[in-house]
C-alpha cells in the first residue's frame, strides 16, 4: 500500500512540474554586473553592442544596408549586432531576458513599456549622460515625456507616430464625396449612404485605447484630468458617457463595422475589399502595402468631433538596460540614432516620423504630403497615460469598452467602474 | 504466483540481513547510474518547484540580486476573492468534464475498431495519432482560422453552403462557441494517444476469452461491455488520471486562439497564470496561482486512488 501512495505522490509531483514549468523561467544567478568599465577609455579593440528592435521589413532594410555601415564607419571601434524582434510576445521575452541577465545593450521599445520597465529597475536612466541635455532640446516634447519616471529619464525618443482616418476611394465616390469628410456628422451622413451588406462606414480596430481612443476623443470623452492624476470625472463625466453612448449608437446601427469586436473582415482587409469607407492608421500602412494603398485611398485628419480631431501618441523610444557591459558605447549608439542622418533616412524611405525637430522641419521631411499630415494630427494626439501601470489601465479601459459593446454594461456603469479601477493604479505608480 | 511470492520473500530478508555499510556500498555503485538524472531533476525540477513555493508567499521582484518582500498568504486570499481566477477555474474544471470522457470513449471505440481490422492496422493507427504528435501551436492557429466568424471561415462557409445555418456564427466572440472550439481541438488532439493506450491493453486479452463468449452466444455489444470494459479497467484508470491532470494543463489552445476573450470568459488557470506572471510582472502572485493548481492535482490523483479501487488482473 505506502508503496502504492509513494508511486502516485511521484506521478503527482511530476505532474505539478509540467504545470508549474510556465512560471518557473527565472534563473537563480544573482550577478550583478559592473558599470565600471565607462571609466576605460583606453579600449582600441572593436565593442560589440547589441541592439533589439521591431523594425519593419522596409525599416530594418535601411537599419542593416545604410544606418549601421554609416555608424560603423563614422565610429570604427563599435560594432552593432542588430536583432530583429518579433513584437508579438516581446515583453515576455524582454521579462525573462532582464530576469536572467542576457538583456541587449540598447533596445528600441515601445514607449507605454518605458515606465514599466523603469520601475522594475531593469533602465539604466540617460539624463546624467554627457549629451542628454542637447538631445532633450532638440526632441519633440511629448515623445520625450514617455520616457520620464519619478524624476529622471530613462531614454530617449527614437520615433513617433500617430493614427490618421484613411478612406477608401471607390466608396468615398459611392458616399458622392470628392474630398474626405471633415467633420465627424459628415462622416456619419457619408456612413449612412454606403450602408449595405458587407460595407460599414467606420472601421474601428479593437476596443483598446489605441484602437477606439480617437473617436472617444474626438467625440468629446476624456480619460484622466491633465496631469494624469486621477480619471473619476473624467472618464465617467457626462461628456465621456455621451460619446461612448454616441459610438454604440453607431454600432447598432450598423455604421461601424465587426472588426471593433475582432470580427471580419479586419481593418486592411476590409479596405482593401471595399468593405470600409474609413479606417485608421500609423504611417506603416503606407510603408508596408506601397504605392497600391497610396492609388486606392485618401488619407486625411480625423474628422471634428464635440472633442477636436484627437487621435493617440504611439513610437518607440532607446533604452539602455543596466545589465549592459558597454554603456559607453551603447550611449554613442543612442545619440547617433537620434541624430540627423539614420532619422532623416527613415523618415524619407519608410515614412517613420522623426523626434529630432531639426530632422522633422527640414524641407525634405516635411515635404512628403502624407508625413506632413502625421506631424499634423500628432500637434493634438493624445500620449497615453505615462504610467508604469499603463499595462493594467489599458486592459481596464479595453474591458470597459468592451463590455459596453457586448451589451453586458450601460456606458454609465462601464466607465464609473473602470474610472475607479484606474484610480487606484494612478495612486500606485 | 508461487515463484512471485518466493521472490518477494527472498527480497524481504535480504533486507533485513543487509547492514548499513552494504547499503551505503549499493548505493554508491548505482549513483554514477542515476546521478546524472538526479543532479537534472534537482536543477530543472526541484528547485524550481521550491523556488516557485517560495515565491507564492512573496511579492517577488524579478530583478536579479532585488529585495522580494514577504507577504504571507496574501496572494492566495487575492485568488479567492478574484472573480476573473475562479471564471479561470470554472473554464479549466469545464475543459476537463467535458474533454476527457470525450476523448475516452472516442479513443475506446477507434481502438476496438482498429483491433477488429485484419489488413492496414498500423496505417489506421497512424493516421489517427498523427494529431497527437502535431505540435500545439500549429493546430490552434488551424483551429482559429478554420473557426474563423464572417462567412470566409471555413466551418462557417460549409455550413451556410449545406443549409444548416442561415448566419455565419461568430465563434471565437462569444463564451460557448468559444470554448466549444476549445473543446473540440482539445478531444480531436487527444484520441490518438488514448487509442494507442487502449489498443496495448486490447492486445493483452487473450483470445480465448473472445472464443468462450462467442461459443456462449456472446453478440459483439455485449463482447464490448462484459468482457472489454471490464478487463481494461486499469487501463482505464490509468487513462483517467492521466487525463485529468493534462487537462488541469489546457493552456497553449487558450493563449493562442482565445486568450480569454471575450472579456475573459475562456480564460483557463494557466493562462491567467501566464499572463499574470508575463504581461502584469506580478510574479508572486501567478506563484501563487500555479501552487493552487498543483494542491489540486494532488488532491484528485490521491482522491481518484481512494475512489476508484481497481483489482489487478490475473488471467
Amino acid at each position: 500500500m505506502s508503496k502504492k501512495v509513494i508511486s502516485v505522490l511521484v506521478a503527482a509531483i511530476l505532474a505539478l512540474t509540467f504545470v508549474m514549468a510556465g512560471c518557473s523561467s527565472n534563473s537563480g544567478t544573482k550577478k550583478t554586473t559592473d558599470n565600471s568599465s565607462v571609466n576605460d577609455t583606453q579600449k582600441v579593440e572593436p565593442v560589440t553592442i547589441e541592439f533589439w528592435h521591431t523594425f519593419s521589413d522596409t525599416e530594418d532594410k535601411i537599419l542593416n544596408e545604410q544606418i549601421i555601415p554609416d555608424f560603423e564607419q563614422k565610429y570604427p571601434n563599435i560594432k552593432v549586432k542588430a536583432t530583429r524582434m518579433p513584437y508579438d510576445g516581446l515583453k515576455q521575452q524582454v521579462i525573462s531576458a532582464v530576469a536572467g541577465n542576457a538583456t541587449p545593450d540598447v533596445m528600441r521599445m515601445d514607449i507605454i513599456w518605458v515606465p514599466e520597465f523603469a520601475k522594475l529597475g531593469a533602465l539604466q536612466p540617460v539624463d546624467n549622460l554627457e549629451g542628454f541635455d542637447a538631445i532633450k532640446e532638440k526632441a519633440f516634447k511629448g515623445p520625450m515625456e514617455t520616457n520620464y519616471f519619478n524624476g529622471h529619464y530613462y531614454g530617449i525618443p527614437q520615433d513617433t507616430n500617430t493614427k490618421i482616418a484613411i478612406y477608401n476611394k471607390t466608396l468615398l465616390q459611392q458616399a458622392g464625396l470628392t474630398e474626405p469628410p471633415k467633420t465627424f456628422d459628415e462622416l456619419v451622413a457619408a456612413a449612412e449612404k454606403i450602408k449595405g451588406k458587407d460595407r460599414w462606414g467606420i472601421a474601428i480596430s479593437g476596443t483598446g485605447p489605441w484602437g477606439i481612443a480617437p473617436y472617444f476623443l474626438s467625440l468629446g470623452g476624456k480619460v484622466t484630468d491633465d496631469k494624469y492624476t486621477k480619471a473619476t470625472g473624467y472618464l465617467n463625466s457626462p461628456e465621456s458617457v455621451a460619446a461612448l453612448q454616441k459610438l454604440i449608437d453607431l454600432y447598432n446601427e450598423k455604421l461601424i463595422g465587426p472588426c471593433i469586436l475582432g470580427g471580419q473582415p479586419d481593418t486592411w482587409g476590409g479596405m482593401k475589399g471595399n468593405n470600409y469607407l474609413m479606417i485608421d492608421d500609423g504611417p506603416w500602412f503606407y510603408s508596408i502595402q506601397g504605392d497600391a494603398a497610396k492609388q486606392s485611398t485618401v488619407p486625411a485628419l480625423f474628422p471634428q468631433g464635440p472633442g477636436g480631431s484627437i487621435s493617440v501618441v504611439g513610437g518607440e523610444d532607446l533604452v539602455l538596460f543596466k545589465t549592459t557591459k558597454h554603456p559607453k558605447e551603447a550611449w554613442i549608439f543612442m545619440q547617433y540614432m537620434f541624430s540627423e542622418t539614420p532619422q532623416k533616412l527613415l523618415a524619407q524611405q519608410a515614412g517613420l516620423i522623426p523626434t529630432n525637430m531639426d530632422v522633422a522641419n527640414s524641407s525634405d521631411v516635411s515635404g512628403d504630403p502624407i508625413i506632413s499630415l502625421y506631424v499634423q494630427q500628432l500637434k493634438t494626439a493624445w500620449p497615453r497615460t505615462p504610467s508604469p501601470n499603463w499595462g493594467k489601465i489599458d486592459e481596464t479601459l479595453n474591458q470597459a469598452f468592451e463590455k459596453v459593446f457586448r451589451g453586458k454594461a450601460t456606458p454609465q456603469q462601464a466607465l464609473d467602474e473602470a474610472a475607479k479601477q484606474i484610480d487606484e493604479f494612478l495612486q500606485n505608480n | 504466483m508461487l515463484s512471485q511470492s518466493i521472490l518477494e520473500n527472498k527480497s524481504k530478508n535480504n533486507k533485513k540481513n543487509s547492514h548499513f555499510k552494504q547499503k551505503f556500498k549499493e548505493w554508491f555503485e548505482v549513483l554514477p547510474f542515476i546521478g546524472l538524472g538526479l543532479v537534472l531533476l534537482s536543477v530543472f525540477v526541484v528547485y524550481p518547484q521550491i523556488k516557485n513555493i517560495y515565491m507564492a508567499f512573496t511579492n517577488y521582484n524579478i530583478m536579479p540580486g532585488q529585495p522580494s518582500e514577504f507577504v504571507g498568504f496574501a496572494n492566495f486570499m487575492r485568488a479567492f476573492h478574484s472573480e476573473k481566477f475562479w471564471l479561470a477555474f470554472r473554464n479549466t474544471v469545464l475543459y476537463g468534464v467535458v474533454t476527457v470522457p470525450g476523448q475516452m470513449a472516442i479513443g475506446l471505440i477507434v481502438a476496438v475498431l482498429i483491433n477488429n481490422v485484419i489488413k492496414g492496422k498500423n496505417l489506421y493507427k497512424v493516421m489517427i495519432y498523427i494529431p497527437v504528435i502535431t505540435s500545439w501551436i500549429v493546430v490552434s492557429l488551424i483551429f482559429k482560422y478554420l473557426f474563423t466568424d464572417g462567412k470566409e471561415g471555413l466551418i462557417n462557409y460549409a455550413l451556410l453552403k449545406l443549409h444548416l445555418i442561415s448566419n455565419p456564427i461568430s465563434w471565437l466572440q462569444n463564451t460557448w462557441t468559444a470554448n466549444f472550439v476549445i473543446w473540440v481541438l482539445g478531444i480531436w488532439k487527444g484520441i490518438g494517444w488514448v487509442m494507442v493506450i487502449y489498443l496495448a491493453a486490447l492486445q493483452g486479452i487473450p483470445n480465448e476469452l473472445y472464443e468462450a463468449a462467442e461459443v456462449d452466444g456472446a453478440n459483439p455489444v455485449q463482447t464490448f461491455f462484459k468482457i472489454i470494459i471490464p478487463l481494461i479497467k486499469p487501463t482505464t484508470f490509468f487513462i483517467l488520471i492521466n487525463l485529468i491532470i493534462g487537462a488541469f494543463g489546457v493552456f497553449i489552445q487558450v493563449m493562442m486562439i482565445t486568450n480569454g476573450a471575450p472579456l475573459g470568459t475562456t480564460d483557463v488557470l494557466l493562462n491567467y497564470m501566464y499572463n499574470r506572471a508575463f504581461s502584469d510582472f506580478e510574479f508572486g502572485y501567478a506563484s501563487a496561482i500555479s501552487v493552487i493548481i498543483g494542491i489540486v492535482i494532488m488532491a484528485i490523483t490521491l482522491l481518484q486512488k481512494r475512489l476508484l479501487k481497481y483489482d489487478e488482473f490475473n488471467y
